[in-house]
């Protein structure tokens, strides 16, 4: 499903940039994945092993990094963590009124070559 | 040895997607990605937005994970339509809307419709080079949806809610999920409708007219 057209994604960018780089291996990669992203981390590496096989990340350990969803209150500019999977209310001043500032990242940090 | 990457996974949609808009560009074409979860009633607004008459040269793209039925009920109606099956995945992206922009009369349209698949979930990250985005939800689906699925609230431009005429017969508090929606995105139009009795489709279609010819 979704998590497979993302490994898809991440297979095809580092084994681009692995051969870019002279090497024949990859050995791990490191992700950051927000919360708010829609990406389950296991199917995500689940997803990601079961394409690798033929390819020079065969190897390749996932290793991902979940960034938590921040808001940030529009009516008091109090800067805050989402624990809950629904987002409520700001825990300064109870406001309804906020932006999402992260949590939504799905980004390729580097990776172990050999 | 360490290898920076930097990249984020979705750049080569992303690439693809500013592709799509440059030809969307050259043909003057207002692209509206529409997007809702599984039966909260896509096709209906489509086919009720042919029916009315706004003056508007209208394509649609049909995304679906299998089969044609929908592309059909629009054909039905005279607009030149594409089916994209997926095969399976839960969104379409800017790659397989590029491979059918030569089946459509890019040139002789004023607004393309891109029916995505029924999921609240994944479309909103793939970017398939629209102009906005536009959300369906059903009143059917319940009032905890804005905070449930706040990236597509943020995200569309407009949100329709539709089957407004179930109101009576639903336990479903409307003034929560639009002022959820609102404080999730500010800037947020909401159209209350029904396909079944034509409330608010005037209301809806006016909008369009304005956003496309104003492209
Ligand atoms: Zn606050």
């Amino acid at each position: 499903m979704h998590e497979l057209s993302i490994a898809q994604n991440v297979l095809e960018i580092v084994s681009e940039q692995c051969t870019r780089s002279g090497h024949t291996k990859i050995d791990s990669v490191n992700l950051r994945i927000g919360r708010a992203s829609g990406i389950m981390p296991d199917a995500l590496i689940f997803a990601f092993d079961a394409i690798k096989s033929d390819s020079i990340a065969r190897d390749a350990v996932l290793n991902i990094e979940e960034i938590p969803v921040t808001g940030l209150c529009n009516d008091c500019s109090h800067s805050f963590i989402v624990q809950e999977e629904y987002i409520l209310n700001c825990p300064a001043c109870k406001g309804s009124s906020f932006q999402i500032r992260s949590g939504r990242e799905l980004d390729i940090i580097d990776m172990e070559v050999s | 040895m360490k290898v920076k990457v930097v990249t984020k996974i979705l750049e080569a949609n992303e690439r693809i997607a500013r592709e799509n808009r440059r030809l969307f560009d050259n043909a003057a074409l207002f692209v509206i990605n529409l997007m809702s979860g599984p039966g909260a009633g896509k096709t209906s607004i489509l086919e009720k937005t042919l029916t009315l008459k706004t003056g508007l040269r209208i394509g649609v793209i049909e995304g679906d994970i299998a089969g044609s039925d929908d592309a059909e009920r629009i054909e039905k109606h005279g607009a030149p339509v594409v089916q994209i099956n997926t095969g399976g995945a839960c969104h379409l992206d800017a790659n397989m809307i590029h491979e059918v922009l030569q089946d459509l009369p890019l040139q002789d349209l004023d607004l393309l419709f891109i029916e995505n698949v029924g999921n609240l979930v994944c479309p909103a990250e793939f970017k398939v080079g629209e102009d906005i985005k536009v959300m369906v939800l059903s009143i059917a689906e319940g009032h905890d949806k804005p905070l449930k699925y706040p990236l597509m609230f943020q995200e569309s431009s407009a949100l329709l809610l539709n089957k407004i005429d179930l109101a009576p017969y639903l336990d479903v508090d409307i003034n929560k999920i639009k002022k959820d929606a609102l404080s999730l995105n500010p800037g947020l139009k909401i159209f209350e409708i029904s396909c079944k009795t034509g409330e608010g489709l005037s209301a809806w279609t006016d909008w369009l007219k304005e956003k496309a010819l104003r492209s």
